[in-house]
């Protein structure tokens, strides 16, 4: 009975002593008896997710090798890196905040995807205003830094850029004799012309998807003028008659001119790809794709003759595309010196240099006008063309909502690509729900 | 054992006695080195299940900000009724569930049933087959059901093809979208419902079936007055299983159509995945995930009380 008793004991003990263990968490440095941030010395966490591979199919060692060289300058800094694929990452994060167990630093932006204003509101982002003069602001492209700014200041620090860019595949063009836009630059009848010419029992000319948070198709809708929200983002527009233009003139494509076959407007973004892409498929001649896809058609799994063009020229008179930009938001820092420290690394890991390194590597665009002087892409052709259409960036409001206010427009632009809506029809019935969202 | 539930019983020489009734504290010390081995998975259940559960419960009725917490009442359980996105999926869910249900326990049971007769070399084989399936990860078997109903490439659009008729957007227009998960989920082999119909039927007793030899009755009538009948707790065990699997289907939804066309294919636990970890709204989707549970613990207590076997 008695050791019954503690045997029961001892179990409860022991319990108990890995609970209190477990909440005890770990020390990440201290600014004790020190005077400077430079003296700082702990541990800063950073997740990152896969970019380039090495030799070794390492796809983290370029951060790891800006790890190592930031502890060399700083002793008795640790960088902790924490690998994260970029499918998770989000999931990742939100979990994070939610258990406030966040890192120092991660590679998001604010525009409502992992994080949102509501972060910056609740003080979860740490603004980055004190740690950049005014002359180092200027080296970096104004609507990059806009994509990191929330009420006058700025929370993150950008480090590159991509876009939407059409891309061509020239083998089809040369196989039906067709030639493809001078430039690149085409308005919207060419367009139509040219996806006609390729278009026959095979092949189709253009094709596309739609799904939350992807925007291959939205430039279509921008192209006559239309945009989701008014300027102060508390009216829905997206159904005035520019938006209802642009859907039409997607929707055409498949059910007037037939040159976009059936699944055009489907979620099914890998079977989109490898019907433009795979060697066993390339029944597409054209689609739209982030400019990871020029790095990745460049490889020897797809090899392909192509060529990068810009979206058609609708009513605007001018192309449009949409864009992204890349970069990294420092969290919450209970230690003022540890968050110059952060910061410190925030901007050694952004600066000209690396900028340069990873746009060549990585097949983004710099944001800092230092970084793209380099011209990183020299030797790549379809890259530097891609380039050219960062002017032409359109990008989609920064609401704190803007997430579920995205679902409810994509699902009524698959009701539309789907033939079960006309393109009024569809944007008009957004807008309630929307209106319900920008209202709550 | 009824003996220790009353206290009032007559022994054999007809005299009244008096057992003392035993408190829930007093049968648990009698059997305390049970409730010790227990212990770890109680902790366990405790700490990752029950608690959280309750956490949710909690949480339903705040608005939860990183670092602070406001207590809205019920706010969160009518938003949830209000938007029209939780109603679809809740209208989604429940078609799902009322069509794969019953269609998984009967393919389980026709199944098992024509297995049950074999040898048991065979039955092992069947077992085998029938089985090693449902340990193939849910994601793959989307990604080969994608393939199978795309709309050029599918294996689906390629037969109905081969004999003439047009091809099918399987999963790009909302008439033919849940439908097309339901057929996927119906057409899945039922594994694990087969292994236990397999080893209820087993475990019948011969003799009745020898009995119905003798009374001249065929074998579907054996099948329809003995089999199902004393199947029916396994009926239960599976239907409530299945139930609950089928309230809370996710995996082919974010792999397959991400919830459209439209919101032809939304489900609740997409819904509340959506609303906690892509709009950070825990409260709603705590308030939404309570709604699941009381929905399944409704659906559930139905299930029992017509499926129960009285004793």
């Amino acid at each position: 009975m008695k050791s019954m008793k503690k045997l029961m004991a001892a179990g409860v003990l022991t319990i108990g002593l890995t609970a209190l263990t477990a909440c005890g968490g770990s020390s990440s440095g201290g600014s004790e008896d020190i005077d400077s941030w430079e003296d700082w010395t702990g541990t800063i966490t950073i997740w990152d997710g896969p970019r380039w591979a090495d030799e070794d199919e390492n796809q983290y060692h370029w951060i790891e090798e800006k790890a190592a060289e930031f502890e060399e300058m700083y002793p008795g800094v640790e960088i902790e890196i924490v690998q994260q694929p970029w499918a998770e990452l989000g999931d990742a994060l939100s979990i994070a905040i939610a258990g406030q167990t966040w890192p120092d630093i991660a590679p998001v932006d604010i525009s409502g995807g992992a994080i949102s204003i509501n972060h910056i509101e609740s003080g979860v982002i740490e603004s980055t205003d004190d740690f950049f003069t005014e002359e180092e602001l200027t080296d970096f492209y104004p609507n990059t830094l806009e994509a990191y700014e929330y009420n006058g200041s700025l929370y993150g620090i950008p480090s590159g850029v991509s876009v939407q860019t059409m891309l061509l595949n020239l083998e089809i063009f040369e196989e039906k004799g067709v030639e493809p836009p001078v430039d690149g630059r085409w308005t919207y009848d060419e367009f139509v012309e040219t996806m006609i010419a390729l278009t026959d029992d095979e092949v189709y000319g253009f094709s596309t998807y739609i799904l939350d948070s992807y925007y291959e198709a939205w430039p279509f809708l921008f192209m006559d003028g239309g945009y989701p929200l008014n300027e102060d983002m508390t009216e829905y527009t997206f159904d005035s008659p520019e938006a209802i233009s642009g859907l039409q003139k997607l929707m055409d494509l498949k059910f007037e001119y037939g040159v976009a076959p059936m699944e055009m407007g489907g979620a099914d973004v890998g079977g989109t790809f490898q019907a433009f892409a795979a060697l066993d498929q390339r029944t597409i001649a054209v689609q739209p794709w982030s400019t990871w896809a020029i790095n990745t058609l460049q490889t020897e799994e797809y090899q392909m003759n192509f060529m990068v063009a810009e979206y058609p020229i609708g009513d605007l008179g001018e192309p449009v595309t949409i864009g992204g930009v890349g970069g990294y938001v420092m969290f919450k820092q209970e230690d003022e010196f540890k968050r110059q420290m952060v910061a410190e690394f925030m901007k050694y890991i952004t600066s000209t240099e690396e900028q340069y390194v990873t746009a060549k590597n990585y097949g983004t665009f710099p944001a800092r006008e230092s970084s793209a002087e380099m011209n990183p892409h020299a030797e790549n052709p379809h890259m530097a063309a891609a380039q050219e259409l960062t002017e032409q960036v359109i990008s989609v409001p920064m609401h704190p909502d803007w997430a579920r206010i995205d679902e409810v427009i994509q699902s009524e632009l698959q009701l539309a690509l789907n033939g079960e809506k006309t393109a009024q029809e569809a944007l008009e019935s957004a807008r309630s729900e929307v209106e319900r969202i920008l209202n709550n | 054992m009824a003996a220790q539930q009353n206290s009032n019983t007559v022994n054999n020489t007809g005299e009244k006695i008096i057992i003392p009734k035993k408190t829930v504290w007093m049968r648990m010390k009698e059997n305390k080195v049970a409730y010790l081995f227990l212990l770890p998975k109680l902790i366990f259940f405790t700490v990752f299940m029950l608690i959280p559960i309750l956490w949710a419960f909690v949480i339903s009725f705040q608005d939860r900000g990183v670092f602070d917490v406001d207590y809205v009442g019920f706010k969160h359980y009518f938003e949830a009724f209000q938007s029209p996105i939780f109603r679809a999926a809740l209208w989604n869910t429940l078609l799902y569930t009322i069509v794969t249900v019953p269609a998984f326990i009967i393919t389980a049971l026709i199944i098992a049933s024509f297995i049950y007769p074999l040898g048991q070399v065979s039955q092992a084989f069947f077992r085998s087959a029938f089985y090693l399936p449902t340990v193939t990860s849910m994601v793959i078997i989307a990604m080969v059901w994608r393939w199978m109903y795309n709309y050029r490439f599918g294996l689906f659009n390629y037969i109905i093809g081969f004999f003439g008729f047009e091809p099918v957007n399987w999963l790009g227009q909302t008439s033919t979208a849940l439908p097309s998960l339901m057929i996927m989920a119906i057409l899945i082999p039922p594994g694990a419902g087969i292994i236990i119909y397999l080893a209820a039927m087993n475990n019948i007793n011969p003799s009745l079936y020898e009995a119905a030899d003798i009374d001249g009755a065929n074998a579907f009538q054996k099948w329809i007055r003995i089999t199902i009948p004393l199947l029916k707790p396994t009926t239960l065990y599976l239907v409530i299983l299945s139930t609950i699997g089928s309230f809370q289907v996710f995996t082919q939804i974010i792999m397959m159509t991400g919830g459209g066309p439209g919101y032809s294919t939304e489900t609740l636990v997409h819904v509340i995945y959506k609303t906690a970890f892509r709009d950070f709204n825990f409260g709603l989707a705590s308030a939404q995930s309570v709604i699941l549970f009381f929905i399944i613990m409704g659906f559930a207590i139905v299930q029992f009380k017509s499926l129960r076997t009285e004793k």
